[in-house]
């Protein structure tokens, strides 16, 4: 059989596409080779980003607030704002002021009672214990002593940790160091400043960028008070059942389910872990069946109750989706990406779905040959 | 047959008193729970306190329920389609409260191994009622949500 010889409409469209991807190529090549001009902007930018970032987030916690008492009387927007943000330091200042004592006296403690158990277990019980047999156990230590391998492992760890650390905090708390002035800033003018972004916009696409531009408002802001709003109850729901069933080292725990629920799956695990393998080394009561138990049905009622309801529909994406951001947006960014997967993902779904409407929506405009005019 | 109130829509008032008094029978546990979770029982003699407590509530039961009253005809022109936040604060309401319900049950010295026979029984009505609430008053059918 002969074959079709390929179209002039088919050749066109092959030769654009790898001049598109040989341009790309280009310019990343380009990019690479001016890589410390980059990192420069780069480093600009991330000082930028991360201050305005963390405003544009605590604003779209706190702007329908304030839009509330305006919407009551209560203004003008000064006294509103003045009303919200100082209820708003209180109440963190009061978290602070409560809570660490208790962090504090639970993790002095921990040091002083319980590490000794644990390392006497690793170095005693566990040799018995060990899956393997003691032969193995002995072997395994015997290598492990020979071997150095964990002073070498953390000799080169910690110095690249430390510097890591130091390269994350420091940003971080320059952010929060300034984040009160702009958010102040941010909240008295949210109206006029987004009104000047839209004056940024060709008049043509202005309208759908703004429609765009509210339904991610929408959605990243659905996402983070739902969120902070969960984190507040479980933590505080599994702190008082670890309470309850008696275990040790309740508030930590119970705090640690809190923080790790912003992480979707992963930090179920990452909760539950500590305080199973804390009651599996000191034994006594609660088991850790227990504790594990608990944390199964806390998840499970956090998850199928709490969730679906607060979170509505806006963020359902299924299970997979998620993951796979996770792993994504957490290779990418780090620990930051980990806890923003999901709404970054949730944001980009977003786009999505605009556009394919707006495609949707321009193919259904009737097509009119010529002039339509009487 | 159909029943009566089946599609009606109940204004603002209803469904504040609804929220109120469910508040009111909750707040005690509620705030035991918060007192638990930060070992007031050292400092103070809890059930002195629990008594306190209740008294503060019941009064605070009579003051708000005429504060209700005086409201009644301006919170019965305000009316929602569905009052799904009013529902979330409930639910939380409820969480809170069926663990301040174990709370007081360890304070008044029930024995603790029978805490989770407690918790499920008071799990069960709550649930029990909490549907039948969001179906019949706040619009919302937890059931058939997808």
């Amino acid at each position: 059989m002969k074959k079709k010889p390929i179209s002039d409409d088919r050749l066109n469209r092959i030769i654009k596409y790898l001049a598109i991807a040989l341009l790309f190529l280009a310019v990343l090549f380009m990019a690479v080779q001016f890589s410390s001009v980059w990192s420069w902007i780069i480093d600009a930018i991330k000082a930028v980003i991360v201050p305005v970032g963390l405003a544009y987030l605590s604003a779209l916690i706190m702007f329908p607030l304030i839009k509330y008492l305006e919407k009551k009387g209560i203004g003008p927007r000064g006294l509103s704002l003045a009303i919200v943000f100082l209820l708003s330091v209180g109440i963190i200042f009061a978290l602070f002021y409560f809570v660490t004592p208790f962090v504090v006296s639970e993790i002095t403690d921990f040091f002083n009672d319980e590490f000794p158990k644990i390392l006497d277990y690793l170095t005693g019980d566990l040799r018995d214990d060990f899956i393997f047999g003691t032969d193995a156990y002995d072997r395994l230590f015997e290598y492990l002593e020979e071997s150095d391998l964990i002073n070498n492992w953390l000799n080169a760890t910690l110095p690249n940790l430390l510097n890591q650390l130091g390269s994350f905090l420091f940003p971080l708390l320059t952010a929060i160091a300034i984040l009160p002035i702009l958010l102040i800033y941010y909240l008295l003018d949210y109206e006029m400043l987004s009104d000047r972004l839209r004056s940024i916009i060709p008049q043509k696409q202005e309208k759908a960028v703004a429609e765009l531009g509210s339904r991610l408002n929408q959605t990243v802001g659905a996402y983070l008070r739902g969120q902070i709003l969960l984190m507040l109850a479980i933590g505080t729901v599994a702190t008082i059942v670890y309470k309850l069933i008696g275990l040790k080292y309740y508030f930590i725990f119970g705090v640690l389910v809190g923080i790790t629920n912003i992480i979707p799956y992963f930090g179920t695990i990452l909760a539950a872990l500590p305080p199973t393998i804390y009651t599996f080394i000191i034994g006594g009561t609660p088991g850790p069946l227990l504790v594990l138990g608990v944390n199964v049905v806390l998840q499970f009622i956090e998850g199928n109750i709490f969730q679906p309801i607060i979170m509505a529909h806006q963020l359902q994406m299924h299970p997979l989706v998620i993951i796979t951001s996770i792993l994504f947006f957490g290779s990418l960014f780090g620990a930051l990406g980990v806890i923003f997967a999901s709404p970054i993902a949730a944001s980009i779904r977003v786009i999505w779905q605009f556009f394919r409407e707006q495609r949707q929506a321009a193919n259904m405009t009737p097509i009119t040959g010529g002039d339509a005019s009487p | 047959m159909m029943p009566a109130n089946k599609g009606k829509i109940f204004s603002q008032y209803e469904i504040i008193t609804i929220m109120f008094y469910f508040t009111m029978a909750l707040l005690h546990p509620i705030i035991l729970v918060i007192t638990y979770l930060f070992d007031i029982a050292s400092v103070v003699d809890v059930l002195k306190f629990s008594f306190w407590l209740m008294i503060g509530i019941l009064s605070l039961t009579l003051v708000g329920g005429v504060l209700l009253l005086t409201q009644k005809d301006r919170l019965k022109r305000r009316v929602k389609p569905a009052y799904r936040n009013e529902y979330i604060t409930l639910l939380f309401l409820s969480a809170f409260g069926l663990l301040g319900f174990a709370v007081l049950y360890d304070y008044l010295g029930g024995n603790r191994q029978y805490i989770a026979n407690v918790l499920t029984v008071i799990l069960a009505l709550m649930v029990y009622v909490l549907i039948v609430l969001g179906r019949k008053y706040f619009k919302f059918d937890y059931m058939r949500q997808k």
